[in-house]
């Protein structure tokens, strides 16, 4: 313990004496599945990252870096853990270029900033402002560059997320069927390399082939190959209009249909969900009054020139209506915003509500996705466990959401069990299955990265090579790594 | 192990017909769309996954350089065995397997020519969108390696937003799929790590690629200028109005005129530049947005824009932009395409840089490219034979890409560094930069056999 305050005397050098934290509670609350860090280290910029990482690298600390924390619960429980490396003081646009349709930015910017600063000057923004519940960072957004463009992805956690968390774990929303992912936005990123140094790649135009596509090497590498600390990203102009349509089914045969339809036609939908009457209820949309949700809710987003909405909304409209919709709601503008974020929050609500919540993202060969639909179905009816099912149709992907009040041994086994079904079917489908959130406790019962495919063994030499000693993120990653 | 034993050897995985050693032969492998050259020792067709498999073992455990090879199209020497050994041609491996509509996806080996996948996809309502100006004979590996772009990656993105899946052969012959027909795999994306990696990782056998529908409506149109300034700015403004067409080539009077004298598609060779605007998509709202832009041209001091009426007209349109490399290369002997891409705000700064350039030099310079992107191609033509303008050229290339870095652009937007611009990646890249570029190299090829001397320059002083 001698030696380690040593350490925390270095790392004050380095960041000062406010940002260096170890009193116990702020051990705690920074705790990554349990595992309390020694010290918590709130570095400013991409230099001090750099040299707090060189000091792990000398006396083979561990690190975990975190953003605002709303993904903490992803991956295994580290190997072990001496640092969390917090990126909330690293908040600068460092280039906001709207008419080269480009933003640089600080991990630790949150990304509902970013949207803010990219709103035009009469607040028309991707994200509805007024009904973020987090605080704007008044600095970053009063200046704005009234432009009118978007980052074009839509993970969960929006109001909450910072822009590094985001990249680092790849987390998408429904509206990629229109916009890809967000490994596809990167166009550039400076990390920090686990041995300390400052490294670069790519840069503020869309077409780069000048040295390997680090960027894309990162996104989704869970802080295991070092810490992202400035990346630049692609903009869009704002949909000159947005709406969403809702239809409600008794059948999932019928609301699978009316996906199916849709993925037949030419029309360009920014997003397509097939959920379940839970999910649709959960959210608690106030803007749809007289909508009655039924078993299965279809969700359609038009997010494009007005004409084109209106044709899609009235021939998509006339699709679920001749299939047998019970009921439908058109959403426009405000309302429609507000229903996407409440998508996007709907895991941290059930979060707060259901202390034994487990999330997990199916993935599959996106034709599969009404066989994989029903077979996760009928396993979580025959397991007695209530839960969310929301399919991303036409990407391949489905979230589930077991709503586990509280857990304990019998639940878990249960829930360990479904899963596992899940993970096979997914599996049979040419995909997997990956735990995004579960309680520390449940973790030792689940595959948290589903099967290891064959190309792992490429994983590893990256991974051994990157970072030599292994401080990243040790043992949090696909495989252990 | 003699060059002929190796050639024995290859002859046994790969049939005697398909390894080739004469000199001739080998010469014939020795160049690509580059000014480089080198001669291999040997070339080997495989025609399975298998074999290059085999193949690359063999390399392996004889520490042989080995390099994959397309249709040699590459323009940075990607393909020129700078070090001997052994090149992979991919040729007779160009079946497209699978066209899986229902997934949208295609599964293809890499010798498959990217026009011809074009064409069959399209049969069915379908494309892939990364289309390099070279697709008529360019394939899919190497579009794979190079990142290649093209005019639609303006709205669609480059090669690497297009690719699924991948089947490589490791260094020591193994052979993985990483990625697939489903999207979002857990782990590192091998595959967006592989694209653009300029075939120094491992050698592609097979690609999944992505499919999306076909527009319903395109619309194309050409605007006429009076000079380039005023054509780049209506680039910018485009943008700036919150519209993203699916193309915005430029092309300036040097290569119109070489296009009008050889291909003749009608372009007004008394104009300093046209422009090429496609717009793609639902028909509804599209008319209002092209007349919107046809008003931004107006604004922007255009001499003429019209409209394409059809196919047909489209068509002949498209013909000069594509043919324009290739009607400069017939009115000069050579010419060197300069890759340097800015952030498309700056393009009227670099294109007035790049002309003074051309002057400082005293070299013809003339520029077709894909202007949404910012991604200039200065053709600087000049006789190979004439050794003195051939360093005049080779500066002033220096010189262009030095003046794309300054102003926040980059050396390569879709050629990649190759051989030729190794000296240059100084201007991008600091030392630590590369460092973990070399870390990446060393985890798939520690002994850097595979496609050695390209992307990454050696240390400046080894200890
Ligand atoms: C007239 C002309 C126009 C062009 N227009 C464009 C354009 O618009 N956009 C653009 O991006 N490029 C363009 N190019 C450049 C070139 O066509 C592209 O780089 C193309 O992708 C190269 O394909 P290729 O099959 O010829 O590959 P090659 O030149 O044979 O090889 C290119 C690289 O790929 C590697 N490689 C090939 N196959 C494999 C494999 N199976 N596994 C691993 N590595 C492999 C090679 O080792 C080499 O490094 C143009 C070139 C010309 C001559």
């Amino acid at each position: 313990m001698a030696q380690f305050t040593e350490t925390v005397e270095k790392l004050v050098s380095i960041v000062g004496k406010e940002h260096v934290k170890t009193e116990p509670d702020d051990l705690a609350t920074h705790a990554v599945d349990n595992l309390k860090p020694k010290a918590v280290v709130f570095p400013k910029d991409t230099q001090q990252v750099s040299k707090v990482v060189e000091l792990a690298s000398r006396e083979n600390l561990a690190i975990v870096p975190r953003g605002s924390g709303s993904k903490m619960s992803m991956g295994n429980p580290p190997k072990r853990l001496d640092l969390v490396v917090c990126t909330s003081r690293m908040n600068h646009m460092i280039d906001v270029d709207t008419s080269n349709l480009t933003i640089t930015v600080e991990a630790g910017v949150k990304f509902r900033d970013i949207q803010a600063r990219l709103a035009t000057e009469e607040d028309r923004c991707y994200l509805p402002l007024g009904d973020l519940t987090s605080q704007a960072d008044e600095a970053i957004c009063s200046d704005r560059s009234h432009s009118g463009c978007f980052l074009p992805i839509d993970p969960p956690f929006s109001d909450i997320a910072t822009i590094g968390g985001i990249i680092a774990t790849n987390s998408t929303g429904p509206r990629r069927l229109l916009y890809n992912l967000p490994r596809d936005m990167i166009l550039g990123v400076r990390l920090v390399a686990p041995s300390g140094l400052i490294a670069g790649a790519g840069g503020k135009t869309v077409k780069n082939v000048s040295g390997y596509d680090t960027s894309k090497l990162m996104a989704g590498s869970l802080g295991t190959l070092g810490i992202m600390c400035e990346m630049t990203f692609r903009l869009l102009p704002l949909p000159e209009k947005m709406a969403t349509l809702l239809l409600s089914f008794e059948s999932f045969s019928d609301a699978s249909k009316v996906a199916k339809q849709i993925f037949d036609t030419t029309l360009l939908p920014a997003a397509v969900e097939v959920m379940n009457g839970a999910t649709f209820t959960a959210m608690n949309i106030k803007d749809a009054p007289g909508f009655e949700p039924g078993e299965y809710v279809v969700v359609v987003a038009f997010e494009a020139f007005q004409e084109a909405v209106d044709r899609m909304r009235s021939e998509i409209k006339k699709m679920g209506l001749d299939l047998g919709a019970k009921s439908d709601a058109s959403l426009d503008d405000a309302s429609h915003q507000r229903f996407w974020l409440a998508v996007s929050e709907l895991e941290g609500m059930l979060a707060r509500k259901f202390s034994g919540l487990v999330c997990a993202k199916l993935n599959y060969r996106i034709s599969e996705w009404e066989d994989v639909y029903n077979f996760c179905q009928k396993v979580l009816s025959d397991s007695k466990i209530d839960y969310s099912l929301q399919a991303h149709a036409g990407s391949g992907i489905c979230l589930l959401r077991l709503l586990i009040a509280e857990s304990d041994g019998e639940t878990t086994e249960a829930a360990a069990r479904a899963l596992e079904k899940m993970l096979q079917k997914s599996v049979e489908a040419g995909g997997n299955l990956v735990i995004q959130r579960a309680p520390a406790s449940a973790k030792g019962k689940l595959r948290m990265w589903g099967e290891l495919s064959p190309d792992f063994i490429v994983m590893r030499r990256l991974k051994e090579q990157l970072d030599t000693s292994g401080i990243m993120s040790p043992g949090r990653f696909v495989g252990g790594l | 192990m003699d060059n002929k034993e190796l050639a024995e050897r290859l002859r046994e995985i790969a049939g005697k017909d398909y390894v080739l050693t004469s000199d001739m032969d080998r010469m014939l492998y020795s160049y690509d769309a580059s000014l480089e050259k080198a001669i291999p020792d040997v070339v080997v067709l495989p025609n399975s996954t298998e074999e290059v498999s085999k193949i690359m073992s063999l390399a392996y455990r004889e520490k042989i350089p080995i390099l994959g090879r397309g249709s040699g199209t590459n323009l940075t020497g990607g393909s020129i065995p700078v070090k001997g050994g052994i090149v992979v041609h991919f040729s007779r491996m160009n079946r497209i397997l699978e066209i899986d509509i229902p997934n949208r996806t295609a599964t293809v080996e890499p010798g498959v020519i990217t026009l011809d996948l074009q064409t069959e996809v399209l049969k069915k309502g379908f494309i892939y969108q990364p289309d390099p100006a070279s697709q008529k004979v360019s394939t899919i590996g190497g579009n794979i390696a190079e990142n290649s772009g093209g005019p639609h990656c303006l709205k669609y993105g480059v090669t690497s937003n297009h690719i699924l899946g991948l089947e490589v052969v490791l260094n020591d012959g193994t052979v993985i799929w990483t990625g697939g027909k489903s999207r979002d795999n857990p782990g590192y994306d091998l595959a967006g790590l592989f694209v653009g990696s300029e075939g120094t990782l491992g050698l592609v056998t097979k690609a999944i690629l992505k499919l999306e529908r076909a527009p319903e409506t395109i619309k194309t149109m050409l605007a006429i200028y009076e000079t380039i300034e005023d054509g780049a700015n209506t680039v910018s403004a485009i943008i700036a109005e919150g519209i993203v067409p699916a193309t915005l080539e430029m092309m300036d009077n040097p290569v119109m005129r070489a296009v009008e004298e050889t291909i003749k598609v009608g372009y007004p060779l008394d104009a300093a530049a046209v422009l090429i605007i496609e717009l793609d998509g639902m028909p509804e709202g599209m008319d209002e947005k092209a007349q919107k832009i046809m008003e931004i041209c107006k604004q922007n001091n255009v001499r003429e824009v019209k409209l394409a009426k059809d196919d047909a007209e489209r068509d002949l349109l498209w013909a000069g932009r594509k043919g324009a490399f290739g009607a400069v290369g017939q009115v000069r002997p050579s010419y060197l395409c300069c890759d340097g891409t800015v952030p498309r705000t700056k393009l009227p700064e670099v294109l007035n840089k790049v002309m003074d350039i051309s002057k400082k030099y005293d070299v013809p310079i003339g520029n077709v490219f894909h202007a949404g992107d910012g991604n200039l191609h200065p053709l600087i033509m000049f006789d190979e034979r004439n050794k003195d303008e051939l360093k005049r050229v080779l500066k002033a290339s220096t010189d262009i890409l030095k003046a794309c870095v300054d102003v926040g652009g980059t050396i390569s937007g879709e050629h990649g560094v190759g051989l030729e611009k190794l000296k240059e990646t100084s201007f991008i890249f600091c030392e630590n930069d590369i460092e973990f570029e070399r870390h990446i190299k060393k985890a798939f090829d520690p002994d850097d056999f595979i496609n050695p001397g390209k992307m990454i320059p050696e240390p400046v002083c080894e200890q």
